[in-house]
């Protein structure tokens, strides 16, 4: 019977070449991307899996005075590790991790710089899973001066020799050595921590680390798997109180505890969450998987639409079976089988175009997803499942409708392929063009979005700049490099800070006194910088002076923004903001306000403006290096700058980013979604077109005489043209309309998380119909212009 | 064999009900070969989808082989048919998509019939239709009077105890209606139960027996000697 049934499917798929052509290019391509989807969203969820304790990491609201929201961040304190393990019982252990970049290694002539490295408490190993190649977790680093460095790193420093108990060397303002006392395998990519290498937290251990009020490293608990996490969480505020005494700063924060396993992808309203790599809003995730089950099921109906249409020429074959025998669930199982072969035939293709497409997925998304695809068998097997479910899924109607037929009447060849079933492929198809037209405007908004934050002016000028990373040793030399650089004409400015603007930047405790008035504690986010970087960055002053060249007034000048002036003068609503020129403010009480600068964009535009202060503070050090360099000069101007590195800073290596790619770097993730958003809303439109087209030519077939008739009778091209398509249209705008007022809500629901958006304009609405309807006419016209140029003695001849 | 007393059908649109079958009463017994005839309309298909339990009666009572199967769900209907009635039609009915053999071979299918042995029954199925050297062909490329014999050997592999047969000259020239009405024959006389719709008065001289239907009713019977 199978094989029967099987061998009947075949022919039938081969017999209507078009129709089955349609049928599986439709459900390869939409199976092609739930398949993709279904990896990355795989690869997402298989974030810290390996790990297997019970670990939550530390998390704090901050709400200082002067701050204008307050802002969730990864950071924590350094005493607050062991006193929350001692005071809690249901703590089972805590681990700190400081982290230190681009750290310079030595071993003998070997000279390294780590991309990332950590410095932990010895907990950390037994609280993570990650896997020691060498060396016992349990006491590799209880000492101070030792490391557990990854294979890689091993292999860089030491070649083939054995590692363990050999000693790498740290040079700089502290020089210090270190044991190798472990090898770990190398971190998987689908862990939130990367590193290069374990070093014991207590080789740099300094007193003033255990004072409460510094938040500079992330603190990871162990806790009882029984514990009830929100009752922990309720007793921080009296820990807090308890251990920040002397003044209010316990109050100006809330801890709260999150699930290892949470971190990677439900950290998104989380700032200073340096240590997790790859962060990607699980929201997103969820908006890919669910525009990718609609592809899927937009193909699904293309499937259920051109089985309905043809169901006439069905209908016969079904009246001889039944006349034989065939009992209906027979029928039907005959008709699941074919819908079932069809998606299997559809999947192998679908797994040719994952083959082909994965190396660019893989691009844009930045990770290699394709494991599962290679090595689960449970992935495998779940595709084919899934398949399989597509298959019934898409076959059921047809399969209930066909067999339904009764045998005298399709024998009679009276098949009632009635208005109903007319009816019911209608909607099928206004449902496919709306959700089309849905993921159309989406699209454009998002893209419109993206491309606002890219190109609204953020206040500052950030073409042509190449910002290059100062380490504690090549800061030393800031001054010279400055120098040396200034004296070519491809250079048109150096100056220095000590954060990168598009980052987010650390806060700081301000004084602030106006007259006689009291005086007021605020922290605000600060940015210490050359006293030229203003001028380089061209950021403009909404009153006084730029900070002086005088060396004197290095530390003692500071410049507010827009924002921090309405702050400071929130209790004083008759003052103007130039009269805070001159006024009491800084981290000590030698500094006044010298300027006001207009508000600027130093984050991404998801955040708004907060209070800030600059500072020229240079004099504690700049850690990055802003070169602007002449427009067309770029690769001599790059060139001329590495060789002047090089002849400054011999030992230390050169590394530059244009401020533009660290800006794209900041809209990554929202770069990512566009295009997989559009990428997605590309193909649901490719698959309804097909199916578009599918019905088009069947409704052009199945109208010939009709077309014949009124060709003799005088109609014209244009006509039968207008006649064939004018149904279609009419779908498409039907679409149209009930797409609308669901894209308006999305898009403006999604809009909200941005402090910075894009109006929803009307215009769009009536372009993406327009286009819609341009889409469908140029699909349908092929068949309907082929039928109306038919010679009409053809098709009524062979009736 | 069977035995139908006071059948009605009737088809209804939303403004008109046609009376297909008024009251008839009718029987016939196993071995016979019976024609019934009638101008169109009369109600003789409609009479031979309800005897091939391929359509309900409204009203009336239908014995086949002494069991009373008018009130048969589908299912019942379709497991009757299978394994009792064979039917041959006018245009055929073969499926397009299968060859000769495959055609034949599908009621055994349907009856559960194994492997091995529906390729024996075929073949000499097959042989007996003398068409066995088109065995591996599809419909499209036999002529009307070869497909009309694969159609009769699909009816007949089953041993069915009786065949329906719609006109089944209705689309062939005299020769090959001539043809199929002598294999009819055949099988009559080796015991299988035949009632045939037709037109045609040559070829009711093959039957026994002529039930003449108007208006859904039986007008007479002619007993052929």
């Amino acid at each position: 019977m199978l094989k029967n049934y099987i061998k009947i499917a075949w022919r039938s798929l081969w017999k209507n070449k078009v129709f089955s052509g349609i049928n599986i290019s439709g459900l390869s391509v939409g199976m092609a991307a739930c398949i993709m989807i279904m990896l990355f969203v795989f690869y997402e969820k298989s974030f810290d899996n390996f790990h297997t304790k019970n670990i939550y990491r530390l998390n704090e609201v901050q709400k200082f005075p002067g701050m204008v929201a307050s802002q969730k961040v990864g950071l924590s304190m350094y005493p607050m590790g062991p006193a929350i393990k001692t005071e809690f019982p249901e703590i089972k252990n805590f681990t700190r991790v400081k982290w230190a970049n681009k750290f310079q290694a030595t071993y003998g002539d070997k000279k390294l710089f780590l991309p990332q490295v950590f410095f932990v408490d010895s907990t950390f190993l037994k609280m993570f899973d990650f896997k020691l190649i060498s060396g016992d977790r349990f006491s590799a680093l209880e000492k101070p001066n030792t490391v557990v460095l990854t294979e890689e790193t091993a292999k860089k420093l030491f070649g083939d020799e054995n590692p363990i108990g050999k000693t790498i060397t740290h040079y700089g303002g502290d020089t210090t050595s270190y044991a190798v006392t472990g090898i770990l395998q190398n971190v998987p990519k689908n862990s939130q921590m990367q590193f290069d290498g374990l070093f014991s937290f207590r080789t740099i251990y300094k007193p003033w680390m255990n004072s409460w009020g510094g938040n500079w490293l992330d603190t990871y608990f162990e806790i009882d798997p029984k514990a009830n996490t929100a009752a922990l969480e309720k007793k921080f505020p009296d820990f807090l109180k308890k251990h920040m005494q002397g003044g209010d700063g316990w109050k100006y924060y809330e801890l709260f505890i999150l699930p290892l396993k949470d971190i990677h992808a439900n950290a998104e309203d989380i700032g200073l969450d340096y240590l997790n790599f790859q962060k990607f809003d699980k929201n997103a995730t969820n908006l890919f998987a669910i525009i990718a089950i609609i592809v899927l099921i937009i193909a699904c109906i293309n499937f259920m639409n051109l089985s309905t249409a043809r169901s006439a020429e069905r209908a016969k074959e079904v009246g001889i079976r039944k006349s034989i025998g065939a009992q209906r669930f027979q029928l039907s199982l005959q008709f699941l089988g074919e819908t079932v072969l069809l998606s299997l035939i559809a999947l192998v293709f679908a797994l040719i175009i994952v083959m082909c497409t994965l190396p660019y997925v893989n691009e844009l998304s930045q990770r290699d997803i394709s494991q599962p695809l290679f090595h689960n068998a449970g992935f495998m097997l779940a595709i084919i499942g899934g398949t399989v479910l597509v298959g019934i899924l898409s076959g059921i109607y047809p399969a209930i409708f066909l067999s339904s037929y009764q045998p005298v009447k399709v024998l009679k060849g009276s098949v009632e392929t009635g208005k109903n079933k007319g009816n019911f492929r209608n909607i099928l198809v206004v449902g496919q063009f709306a959700s089309a037209v849905f993921l159309m405007i989406a699209t454009i908004f998002v893209v419109k979005q993206l491309r606002f934050m890219q190109q609204k002016d953020p206040g500052f000028t950030r073409d042509q700049i190449v910002t290059i990373p100062l380490d504690n040793s090549a800061r030393k030399h800031y001054d010279l490099l400055k120098q040396e650089l200034l004296g070519n004409s491809v250079i048109a400015g150096v100056t220095g800070a000590q954060d990168q603007l598009g980052s987010h930047l650390d806060q700081s405790g301000v004084n602030f006194r106006y007259g006689n008035e009291p005086q007021r504690q605020l922290a605000v986010t600060q940015l210490i910088v050359d006293n030229n970087y203003l001028k380089l960055y061209n950021i403009k002053l909404a009153a006084g002076n730029d900070f002086s060249t005088d060396k004197s007034a290095i530390g003692k000048q500071y410049i507010v923004n827009e924002a921090l002036a309405k702050e400071l003068l929130k209790d004083l609503p008759h003052v103007k903001p130039e009269s805070l020129i001159g006024k009491q403010f800084g981290y000590d009480s030698l500094g006044t306000i010298v300027g006001i600068a207009k508000n600027f964009n130093f984050n991404s535009l998801h955040y708004k403006i907060e209070t800030m202060f600059i500072s020229n503070h240079s004099d504690w050090g700049l850690s990055q290096m802003s070169v602007k360099i002449k427009a067309g000069k770029q690769a001599e101007a790059v060139a001329f700058i590495q060789s002047t590195w090089k002849s400054v800073n011999p030992d230390q290596p050169f590394e530059y980013k244009f401020l533009d790619d660290h800006f794209a770097e900041v809209y990554r993730a929202d770069n990512q979604v566009s295009k997989i958003v559009g990428i997605l809303a590309g193909l649901a439109i490719l698959i309804s077109c097909l199916g578009l087209f599918g019905l088009a030519s069947y409704s052009a077939e199945k109208r010939i005489k009709e077309i014949g008739v009124r060709k003799v009778l005088g109609a014209s091209v244009q006509n039968i043209v207008l006649l064939l398509s004018g149904h279609f249209v009419k779908l498409v705008l039907i679409a149209n309309v009930i797409a609308w007022p669901l894209a308006w809500y999305a898009m403006n629901k999604w809009l909200q998380s941005y402090a910075y958006k894009i109006e929803i304009s009307w215009f769009t609405f009536v372009f993406v119909a327009l286009l819609s309807v341009f889409i469908a006419l140029v699909t349908i016209s092929f068949q309907s212009i082929k039928a109306a140029i038919a010679n009409p003695v053809k098709s009524l001849r062979s009736e | 064999m069977i035995k139908i007393t006071n059948l009605e059908k009737f088809y209804r649109t939303e403004e008109v009900e046609t009376i297909a079958l008024n009251k008839l009463s009718m029987e016939v017994k196993k071995g016979e070969f019976v024609a019934i005839m009638g101008p169109s309309g009369c109600g003789k298909s409609t009479l031979l989808n309800i005897l091939g339990l391929l359509d309900d009666p409204d009203g009336g009572s239908y014995l086949f082989n002494d069991i009373e199967v008018a009130d048969f769900n589908e299912r019942k209907r379709a497991d009757l048919r299978k394994h009792n009635i064979g039917f041959v039609f006018q245009s055929f009915n073969l499926i397009d998509e299968l060859t000769v053999f495959e055609n034949v071979e599908l009621p055994l299918i349907y009856t559960g019939v194994p492997a091995a042995e529906r390729v024996k029954r075929v073949e000499a199925v097959l042989d007996k239709m003398q068409i066995m050297h088109r065995r591996n062909h599809y419909p499209q490329q036999l002529s009307g009077g070869q497909q009309q014999r694969v159609a009769i050997a699909r009816a007949v592999v089953n041993n069915p105890k009786l065949i329906l047969a719609d006109e089944p000259t209705g689309n062939l020239d005299s020769s090959n209606g001539n043809d199929v009405m002598e294999l009819l024959t055949d099988l009559n006389e080796q015991g299988t139960t035949i009632i045939m719709v037709t037109h045609s008065e040559h070829d009711a001289r093959y039957s026994h027996r002529i039930i003449r239907l108007l208006d859904g009713q039986t007008v007479m019977e002619n007993i052929m000697i």
